[in-house]
């Protein structure tokens, strides 16, 4: 029995491109490939067996795509949303900075 | 719970362009396991050295590694990230100057910059992806194609011995050389936290899964899981392979840290007293 | 630290070294190659005086990335170097153009194709310097005719780099390399000299390659200082990021590059002019060929032809106005040239037919004999 109990296994729609390393890496068979295909076209793997899941994160370190991370507890989900608040969110406002200066037409290419 | 439609792995959120992922590469490509050795290594070194840490990389489907990290880059011209990162270096000696280059771009077109980087000893790690071919531009032989495989430029088989960069390095001056392979990245990642903490020419081959053209053309393995097992199964570390005789280490790929030379002196250091010389100090 | 303001005997090369430290130049990159080591000689001894770092590299293509690499360092960067090199050079020089990077490359001309007429001089890279590099952008040009030109249009040149944003190239030729000759420097307060731009606003709201309304170029920081710039060589949007198919991105990358040069031609734009004001006869000439041509041009206001010599400072972008005026003033326009002809080309163009162009093309590494010009102003004048 494991002696960790892992919350959630996410896998992400936007990231994952379904090359399936996580389930060659993982000792357990905690992951499977779904039936059904997400709006990417891929049938990305899901934690049917969560419960055999010990958090040793071997899905996560083989993940070329930075689209699989185990979710032990609230605490992880926590940090995650803090990590997301602080490095991450700040940086995304200046894309809508730019294509709002860009929509109204950039002065080098008139005339 | 964490909705999944738009998740990103920690990691990438701490430190990744989140907004231009997902990356390039194919799927099941082994530069993406690359990039988050990197991070891995930095996650252990501290936000501090993250920092003070700058990527150039050259051109290749492993030039794009570093143009992901939210972290000053430089994608240069091919085979000549080593020249950009010397001056990068010998201008700011406080940076941690990270290289990213692939097989071809580093022996192939650079081999020039390579050889001179390790002789001049200066302070910069590079990671030399290998996967045996050039595959941003379709599957062609690279100076580290294995005699006899077959490639988009070599469908006869190829009649060029391969490069052995840790001899060529060790031979060039280099002072600290690993070669690992995508399956070992957790040893990957060791090797590379101690690069970036060595003062001097650190080079760390990561030889990685290319399931689209090295998978398909040279291993007859296109699925990565496959590549992976294989890296696994055909991997000797150097501790083994000392016991072993050089027949059964055929086709073997050797891992391990090949050097580790403290007593050569760095090239900034030697700029700093060259100063000091030249001001009459 | 500094050469001492007064004049001094100088050679070319010598003179280039000292206003370029005195510009701010703290990197030099360079390969041996005659007729510019003497730059890279001087450059090893003076460099670490001030504090900077020099660096013999491995090649041309080394030097001229090295020199992008130090300038996003944060440090100002040259490199020098003759033909051969010069054609090596000429990817990293689209790389410097695509990603904005200040920098100077001396190229000492000699004489070619390939390793031609390797100490003699030349003016055949004229036109290699606009349109070397594959793909659209534009590019500064300066031509030193003499040691004194060597020393103030070195710094004119980092000022322009800076300024823009923009390799500037300083088309030298042995004989100006070569030449020693008194170089007047004057005292370091009265030299203009412009400093890279810093961004003012936090990392999170800078836009690397979006410049603010009504300016060309955006700040530069350097490496290192946490605003985690992108220096890419593919076609890149206004974060750096490769951009793929956006063709709308694409363009207004490219003609940034290429417009910010070209539309500010008159601001760049330098030239002289002598015995213009009433001149039949003009002589357009640049670099060593207007030291022949002004000689040339006295002898023949001394037979009572009304001539007059511009000298063109700047190269490139070329300066059409100042062409189109002279030729709607003269009857004829000669333009000696130590190569096949290629400026002519451009002077033809600008004239629009309003006085007849004459080549006067000199090749095999020897500068125009002042009678070869006068006799072709001569026959301009009957």
């Amino acid at each position: 029995m494991a002696t960790v109990r892992v919350s959630q296994i996410a896998v992400s729609d936007k990231l994952c491109k379904g090359c399936y390393l996580c389930i060659w890496a993982c000792p357990w068979n905690v992951l499977e490939i779904s039936e059904e295909r997400n709006w990417r076209g891929v049938k990305k793997p899901i934690a049917t067996k969560i419960e055999n899941c010990r958090a040793c994160r071997l899905c996560e370190y083989y993940c070329p795509d930075f689209a699989i991370q185990v979710i032990v507890d609230e605490e992880e989900e926590k940090k995650l949303l803090e990590v997301e608040e602080r490095y991450e969110k700040p940086w995304l406002r200046r894309i809508e900075k730019r294509n709002e200066i860009v929509s109204r037409g950039v002065w080098w290419l008139e005339s | 719970m964490i909705p999944e439609s738009e998740f990103e792995n920690v990691l990438a959120k701490k430190y990744m362009r989140t907004e231009i992922m997902p990356h390039a590469f194919c799927p099941g490509c082994g530069l993406g396991i690359i990039e988050r050795i990197i991070l891995m290594a930095f996650e252990e070194l501290g936000w501090d050295e993250w920092e003070k840490t700058v990527f150039v990389s050259g051109i290749g489907c492993s030039g794009w590694v570093p143009l992901y990290f939210r972290r000053d880059a430089a994608h240069t011209l091919h085979g000549r990230a080593l020249a950009f990162a010397t001056a990068l270096k010998a201008s700011r000696p406080e940076l941690n100057v990270i290289v990213v280059m692939g097989d071809g771009d580093s022996m192939g077109i650079g081999g020039n910059h390579l050889i001179h980087a390790a002789r001049r000893n200066i302070g910069i790690t590079a990671i030399i992806a290998t996967n045996m071919l050039y595959s941003l531009t379709g599957g062609q032989m690279a100076p580290t194609t294995p005699e006899g495989a077959r490639t988009q430029t070599t469908p006869y088989g190829s009649i060029e011995p391969n490069f052995d960069l840790m001899e060529l390095l060790k031979a060039a001056g280099a002072t600290y050389l690993a070669r690992w392979t995508t399956y070992h990245f957790m040893q990957a990642k060791n090797s590379l936290k101690k690069a970036v903490k060595h003062k001097g020419f650190a080079a760390i081959e990561i030889l990685f899964q290319c399931p689209t053209y090295a998978g398909r053309y040279i291993l007859n393995k296109p699925d990565p899981r496959d590549m992976l097992q294989w890296f696994k199964e055909n991997s000797v570390p150097l501790t083994v392979a000392k016991k072993k005789d050089p027949e059964e280490l055929k086709g073997k790929i050797l891992v391990g840290e090949f050097l580790h030379r403290t007593d050569r002196v760095e090239y900034t250091e030697k700029l700093k007293e060259l100063e000091k010389r030249a001001k009459g100090g | 630290m500094y050469v001492e303001p007064g004049i001094h005997l100088m050679q070319g090369d010598e003179a280039i070294v000292e206003g370029s430290l005195i510009a701010g130049c703290r990197f030099f990159a360079g390969y041996p190659i005659t007729p510019a080591t003497e730059i890279a000689e001087r450059m090893s001894r003076r460099m670490p005086q001030v504090g900077g770092v020099f660096m013999q590299m491995e090649d041309e293509l080394a030097s001229i990335l090295a020199i992008i690499g130090a300038s996003w360092a944060g440090k100002k960067a040259m490199t020098a170097t003759s033909g051969p090199g010069y054609s090596l050079m000429q990817e990293g020089l689209g790389y410097a153009v695509l990603t904005e990077t200040p920098i100077v490359i001396t190229d000492v001309q000699r004489g070619g194709p390939s390793t031609g007429l390797v100490t003699l001089p030349s003016q055949g890279d004229v036109m290699q310097a606009r349109w070397g590099s594959h793909g659209d952008y534009g590019i500064i040009a300066l031509a030193p005719s003499s040691a004194q030109d060597m020393f103030d249009l070195v710094i004119r040149a980092f000022n322009l780099s800076e300024e823009y944003r923009n390799p500037v190239v300083i088309l030298a030729d042995e004989v100006i390399a070569h030449v020693r000759e008194p170089v007047k420097v004057p005292p370091l307060e009265e030299i203009k000299i412009v400093e890279r731009r810093k961004p003012s606003v936090p990392p999170e709201e800078y836009i690397p390659y979006l410049p603010d309304p009504g300016e060309w170029v955006a700040p530069m920081p350097a490496f290192g200082e946490g605003y985690n710039m992108l220096v890419e060589s593919v076609m890149h949007d206004e974060f750096g990021h490769r951009i793929g198919t956006d063709h709308a991105a694409a363009e207004r990358t490219i003609k940034r590059v290429y417009y910010k040069i070209e539309k500010n031609v008159e601001k760049i734009a330098m030239y002289e002019t002598e015995l213009m004001e009433d001149a039949e006869i003009a002589v357009v000439s640049y670099g060593s060929t207007a030291r022949t041509s002004l000689r040339a041009v006295r002898e023949a206001r001394k037979l009572g032809i009304k001539a007059g010599i511009l000298r063109l400072i700047t190269l490139w972008p070329f300066y059409d106005k100042i062409i189109e005026d002279i030729a709607s003033q003269v009857k004829a326009i000669v333009v000696p040239e130590m190569n096949m002809g290629k400026i002519v080309r451009e002077v033809e163009r600008a004239a629009k037919g309003n006085a007849e162009v004459m080549s006067l093309p000199k090749v095999g590494g020897v500068l125009h004999h002042p009678d070869e010009v006068l006799s072709v102003i001569k026959k301009a004048a009957r």
